[in-house]
């Protein structure tokens, strides 16, 4: 083992474990190399340094209220989720009563033969969009 | 890796609010700590986890599904934190929040000495460094976090390491 790979086997070995020969084999080249043991030391001091001094800092109490405070803040999306849907409803409501009122059939037929229409039409969309979204 | 997939259902529910509520609850120290990385300070890092949470819930609806919600979340994390801190060319001094007293057996000397170094690091391999402790030296969590492949996280640990014993034996 020559000291450039010596040196990878001890970065190495911060992130995982070496395997027993390769370990016996970096211990033998550490012996002999006092330059390779030097950098094994500093690399060592390096490490219990991070683990010693890297603490993860927490949160405050008050995040989340802070957070839900400028969510609150923020203007109502104009184009809700279940406002094509409720426009749906009401066009299809609205066509509906103007074929009751227009058209030379009885209004229970009209009501009965629009709603399966109306329906129809609605189950298509949701496929179509949910088909779309899918893509 | 986080399995998100409850998520993305209430996502295609479009039951945003729920969605919002478990993204934060699953995800909201591992922001806080990549913010944390990034701008190195833990007052600093905690707004920007709120500017991110913010963004989070004004995005949700448009969330297509083409990266993993946890890789989505991530972007816009760094892509916050990257673009509001840059401008303000702060510090980049570990902060006092984020560090814990000097060891007994090692001097103060030596401490402040690998902190001043650090500094002297490039911006990649310091956030790679900070987050592998911050994130019990998992690589698999560092790479997902900064969108790096594991063997490119690695070799900027190596580099780093390698640099910081160099500065030292100068």
């Amino acid at each position: 083992m020559d000291c450039r790979d010596a040196q990878q086997k001890l970065l190495e070995s911060f992130e995982s474990t070496l395997p027993a020969d390769g370990k016996r084999e970096l211990e033998r080249h550490l012996a002999a190399c006092p330059n390779c043991a030097e950098f094994g030391e500093l690399l060592n001091k390096i490490d219990v340094h991070f683990k010693e001094e890297i603490i993860a800092p927490r949160l405050s109490p008050g995040f989340r209220a802070a957070l839900q405070a400028r969510i609150d803040r923020q203007p109502h999306r104009l184009w809700t989720h279940w406002l094509p849907d409720a426009a749906y409803l009401a066009g299809s409501g609205a066509a509906l009563l103007c074929c009751v009122l227009l058209l030379p059939f009885s209004a229970s037929s009209v009501v009965w033969v629009g709603t399966v229409i109306a329906a129809a039409g609605y189950s298509l969309q949701t496929l179509l969009v949910s088909s779309l979204e899918e893509l | 890796m986080m399995k998100d997939e409850d998520v993305d259902e209430l996502l295609r529910r479009r039951r945003y609010e729920s969605a919002f509520g478990l993204l934060l609850v699953r995800y909201q120290e591992k922001v806080f700590r990549l913010a944390f990385s990034i701008v190195r300070d833990a007052g600093r890092a905690e707004e920007a986890t709120q500017d991110i949470f913010l963004k989070l819930w004004k995005a949700l609806p448009f969330y297509d599904g083409r990266a993993a919600l946890s890789t989505w979340l991530y972007t816009i994390a760094r892509n916050t934190c990257y673009s509001t801190y840059r401008r303000e060319s702060i510090r980049t001094t570990v902060p006092v929040e984020g560090l814990a007293e000097p060891s007994r057996h090692e001097t103060l000397s030596q401490h402040a000495e690998i902190k001043q170094l650090l500094e002297r690091l490039p911006r990649v391999q310091r956030e790679v460094i900070t987050l592998f402790y911050l994130e019990d030296q998992s690589i698999q969590d560092v790479a997902q976090m900064l969108d790096l492949p594991q063997g490119t996280v690695k070799s900027h640990l190596h580099r780093a390491r390698r640099a910081l014993a160099e500065m030292m034996r100068a």
